[in-house]
């Protein structure tokens, strides 16, 4: 089956040497959805999100971005990734640069954005993510709360169509989790495309458009929130959010 | 440092803490009066003062000459122990054996052995005469030197991209970035980074491996050494010189190279813009 979607990924399988950590995944995400992909650890919920943007290869199947394949031997995959904004569980800014320079790295080397057009950019982006005024501090004199939003300003940047969250929250204090939701709520009010894990069963609850919950390498079942949550149809599901709650 | 201790149960640790502190210093102060001592009686006994003037010009000559050969195999051997460093990280396997077969010579065999290849075995392969450059000892040192620390400094650089977090390059390749330019703007500045403090030790051993090249005649420090030695049976006397004169090459070195690591710790003035200026534009820090 395939429907038509923004990113669709088309009987994907993934093996890591002899494991096979993907085992046939068909989705379909469409322009301004909210997809949050929840499952137990180990699931592949991760290495799902990176065959978007190829920073894994897979073995079979495609994934394609809206209609051009991710996958094709020939794609061009520098270009496909300045489509694909990606979000990492533990930042990963690069700590020998402000955060101005951070978010306007990518666009200045890669598409060749003047230094005038960077600084404007930044700042527009820095206000956006809260963060006005803390365009020249480096990584290390942030929060982590700070610095993912400083990432999701860097990804933003480069003015994806859409945009990829790992688990962005889990290696922040609690109180600190709050401020990157809210800037990942404000991105999906404002039409971005996302493709979301978390562990937050409420702002998927909330944010999302539908719930894709993952096990064993297989969509065991998706929804909307509301009905996944309180009338699972799978035994697998069942299972899982009992275990949440 | 030990009164920091402040939990219930460290009275008695902390009694050994400051015990073990003022051994220590017991220790240490023993070994710098006996050093001291014996430096004394041997200046005051065995170091001739108006000889230690009169060679003193001699020695400044084969100074200045080290220093010319440690600046040029210096900047030489860090150039190209970056390429080093960089082939050996290279997708391309015949890139990567080549560069460890390099590594694995250099490293693997003396450095006199090195020199003498250069020095003697190069121009053997003119036959008996005929070698067209002069002097040829002087460039037979510099490119020991350089090929010898280039392997060094290339192993440095490895390590100071492995220490690199695998996030980093994921994070500028999903911006866009191709591995090359990845690894220039991102990777390289942190791994220079990393690699600063074993490039500075090895750089100092070149320092000290310049002793060498009185072998193959070159008019170092121990060179004059053994002559003035060998005409008035006064050793000690120039060896204060060449004591002195490594002394100040290496001491400076290691202030150079605090200072850079000092400059390069992120967070203040950004990347270490001496070194990885040269490879990138935005190296500076500042915009
Ligand atoms: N680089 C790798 N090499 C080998 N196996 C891997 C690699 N990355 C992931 N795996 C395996 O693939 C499977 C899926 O991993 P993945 O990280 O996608 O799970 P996940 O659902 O994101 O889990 P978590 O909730 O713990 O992040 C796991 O069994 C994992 O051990
Ligand atoms: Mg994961």
């Amino acid at each position: 089956m395939s429907r038509a979607g923004l990113v669709e990924f088309d009987d994907v399988h993934k093996y890591f040497g002899e494991t096979h950590v993907l085992r046939g995944i068909d989705a379909a995400i469409d322009e301004t959805e909210v997809v949050v992909v929840i499952g137990p650890s180990g699931s592949g919920k991760s290495t799902l999100l990176r065959c978007v943007n190829r920073l894994e290869e897979i073995q079979q199947g495609a994934v394609r971005i809206a209609g051009q394949s991710v996958t094709a031997p020939d794609a061009d995959i520098n270009r496909i990734r300045q489509r694909v904004g990606m979000v990492f569980q533990s930042f990963n800014l690069f700590p020998h640069m402000t955060a101005r320079e951070n978010i306007t790295i990518g666009p200045r080397k890669v598409r060749d954005l003047s230094a005038t057009e960077g600084e404007e950019l930044a700042s527009e982006l820095l206000d956006r993510v809260g963060l006005t005024g803390q365009g020249d501090s480096y990584p290390n004199e942030l929060s982590g709360g700070q610095q993912q939003r400083v990432a999701i300003a860097r990804a933003l940047a480069m003015e994806p169509e859409v945009m990829l969250f790992d688990e962005v929250t889990s290696a922040l204090d609690p109180e600190l989790v709050g401020d990157v939701l809210g800037v990942m709520r404000d991105l999906a009010t404002d039409g971005m495309t996302m493709l979301v894990v978390t562990h937050e069963m409420e702002f998927a609850r909330e944010v999302g458009d539908r719930i894709v919950l993952m096990a064993d390498g297989t969509i065991v079942e998706q929804d909307e929130p509301e009905r996944l949550f309180t009338n699972p149809r799978t035994e697998r599901a069942k299972q899982f959010l009992q275990r949440l709650l | 440092m030990a009164n920091t201790e402040t939990t219930g149960t460290s009275t008695g640790l902390l009694m050994r803490d400051g015990l073990v502190r003022r051994v220590g210093e017991a220790v240490a102060i023993g070994f710098l009066v006996v050093v001291a001592g014996i430096v004394t009686i041997i200046v005051s006994t065995r170091v001739d003062f108006g000889l230690l003037e009169t060679i003193f010009p001699r020695f400044v000559d084969a100074f200045v000459r080290v220093l010319g050969i440690v600046i040029a195999a210096s900047v030489l051997s860090i150039l190209l122990g970056m390429f080093i460093g960089l082939g050996r990280i290279s997708t391309s396997p015949i890139t990567s054996r080549i560069t460890k077969g390099y590594v694995e010579f250099f490293r693997g065999t003396p450095l006199l052995f090195q020199l003498f290849v250069i020095y003697f075995g190069i121009p053997g392969l003119w036959g008996g005469a005929g070698f067209p450059i002069p002097n040829w000892e002087i460039p037979a040192a510099i490119i020991g030197l350089t090929l010898n620390h280039s392997a060094y400094v290339g192993e440095a650089i490895r390590g100071g991209i492995d220490a690199v977090p695998d996030g980093q390059m994921e994070g500028a390749r999903s911006l866009g970035m191709s591995r090359v330019m990845a690894l220039r703007q991102v990777v390289f500045p942190q791994a220079l980074r990393n690699a600063l403090a074993a490039i500075g030790n090895d750089q100092i051993i070149l320092v000290k491996d310049t002793s060498l090249l009185t072998v193959i005649a070159v008019p170092e420090l121990m060179t004059v050494f053994r002559d003035v030695n060998s005409t008035t049976f006064q050793p000690w006397t120039p060896l204060i010189w060449v004591c002195l004169f490594y002394l100040v090459i290496t001491m400076s070195m290691s202030q150079l190279v605090n200072a850079a690591e000092r400059r390069g710790d992120p967070g203040r003035d950004g990347s270490l813009s001496a070194l990885a200026g040269m490879f990138s534009r935005r190296g500076g820090g500042g915009s």
